[in-house]
């Protein structure tokens, strides 16, 4: 026995093979050694763990985890408990934790976006300045615009209907959320159409309301 | 089997895409069914001027490229059910699209329209020759300035070498004041000039400004500009039309304090 705990990285996830034959405070001694050791090359990415040798009781996988977390910087955002995890499974466990992060998390844009540009998000976004006509704001998250809103923009692109769109002035030549389109009416607005609005989906149609406690109360991110 | 003119100028600002949505409009008036193409791929704005801006799903570039039919792309004018527009791409440039891709686009539509008027870009480079490759005749657009009339002269050059033989001359923006007190070139000066036949004089006239800013072509209506135009769209479908009298007519009060 003389490598009772194997370290094992693909892509977006990591395996630790544990000898069945070692009793388990010596192999939690090999764990945070194996760890410690190779800390530097493994980084501080955010990946799937995985145990894989021998079963492990709930709480002896705790101790392990705790462990490594000790040892290194690694960022374990979900621990892969079936015996058969490889690559696949880790990668797509992966994208659908990173993006239930990501959906409530954002970045920020500071500029106008003039005619002609065209910007896409992973996550929600605040643009700090105006989308004037001829400009394409893609957000696969919510879009917020301390600012004029008057070119076009689509938010959670291209299913998430729980997407919304915010303006400071609200009057966008076009709009799509989760794939529905509509688009500004054809008569100018009046003074009392314009200003601060909030957009959503509701009843498969895009809203467009001020702001009030009722529409706050029914967002959810 | 329908026809494709392209309108074009060379010098940029003397009205180009403003002519297009006129006379477009016009003949869709006229009961012919017409189709308006944006090729300035990178700075569209017929739609603005159409104000179809907001009904634009997919553009040139996406029907060129087949990530939609054209069908899918033509938007439907909200005014004549007989009038389409094909507008341009925004985020793309010239490039994007191939003299020859054009050719094959405007030929693909003369089965289904009497008109299809191509919109050029201003400048001689990619977007002039796109625009010109499919087209059987030109409507050149010049303004009474000698910088707009030596471009003109240039386009009309470069039509002949691609074997356009039948171009007509709108001179646009006249102003007859300046011309009588000799402070412009008029009509036939530019005429005498660019030696092509004249199809049309559009007077310099604020409607145009209110017009454009509201996406409603002025064609057909009491104004003069609106007036010109209508006969340039009769005079495109062989009729013989008198040119206008553009001398403003005073009204009273004018006729009273503005003696001179």
């Amino acid at each position: 026995m003389d490598n009772p705990v194997i370290i094992k990285g693909n892509k977006h996830g990591i395996t630790v093979f544990l000898d069945p034959k070692v009793d388990f405070e010596t192999l939690k001694k090999y764990v945070a050694e194996k760890f410690r050791d190779s800390s530097k090359f493994l980084g501080d990415a955010p990946v799937v763990l995985g145990f894989e040798g021998r079963p492990l009781l709930p709480d002896h996988e705790s101790q392990l985890i705790k462990v490594i977390n000790e040892n290194c910087n690694l960022k374990i955002v979900m621990i892969d408990d079936r015996d058969t995890a490889r690559g696949e499974r880790y990668k797509k466990q992966l994208e659908e934790v990173l993006m239930e992060i990501d959906r409530a998390q954002g970045s920020f844009y500071k500029g106008n976006l003039r005619s002609g540009q065209e910007v896409f998000f992973e996550n929600s976004v605040v643009i700090l300045g105006d989308v004037n006509p001829g400009a394409l704001v893609i957000s696969k998250g919510n879009v917020i615009v301390l600012g004029a809103l008057k070119g076009q923009v689509a938010a959670g692109a291209y299913e998430n209907e729980n997407a919304f769109v915010f303006a400071i002035d609200m009057s966008p030549v076009q709009m799509q959320i989760a794939g529905v389109r509509a688009r500004s009416a054809d008569e100018p607005a009046k003074d009392e159409e314009k200003g601060m609005k909030l957009a959503f989906i509701e009843d498969g149609r895009i809203c467009l309301e001020p702001l009030s406690k009722r529409i706050w109360n029914d967002i959810r991110l | 089997m329908g026809e494709v003119i392209v309108i074009t100028s060379g010098k940029g600002g003397v009205g180009k895409t403003t002519t297009t949505a006129n006379v477009g409009t016009g003949l869709a008036k006229l009961d012919k069914k017409v189709v308006l193409i944006d090729t300035d791929i990178g700075l569209r704005n017929l739609d603005v001027v159409m104000g179809l801006e907001n009904r634009i799903v997919y553009n040139l570039v996406d029907v060129i490229e087949g990530t939609c039919r054209i069908k899918q792309a033509l938007i439907k004018d909200k005014r004549y059910p007989n009038l389409y527009l094909l507008p341009s791409a925004q985020t793309k440039d010239k490039t994007a699209v191939t003299p020859e891709q054009m050719k094959k686009l405007s030929d693909e539509l003369r089965d289904e329209f009497d008109y299809i008027l191509m919109d050029c870009p201003a400048g001689i480079e990619q977007g002039f020759q796109n625009a010109i490759a499919g087209a059987d005749r030109a409507l050149v657009i010049t303004t009474p300035e000698v910088s707009a009339v030596r471009d003109a002269d240039r386009i009309i050059g470069l039509l002949e070498a691609h074997e356009i033989k039948n171009s007509h001359l709108i001179v646009n923006r006249l102003r007859t004041d300046m011309v009588k007190r000799g402070d412009m070139m008029s009509s036939d000066d530019v005429v005498e000039i660019l030696a092509i036949d004249l199809i049309g004089v559009v007077p310099d006239d604020e409607n145009i400004v209110i017009s454009t800013n509201q996406g409603e072509p002025l064609v057909g209506n009491d104004t003069m500009a609106g007036k010109a135009y209508m006969n340039i769209c009769h005079r495109l479908l062989g009729e013989d039309v008198p040119y206008l009298d553009l001398n403003l007519k005073k009204g009273f009060f004018s006729k009273l304090f503005n003696k001179n």
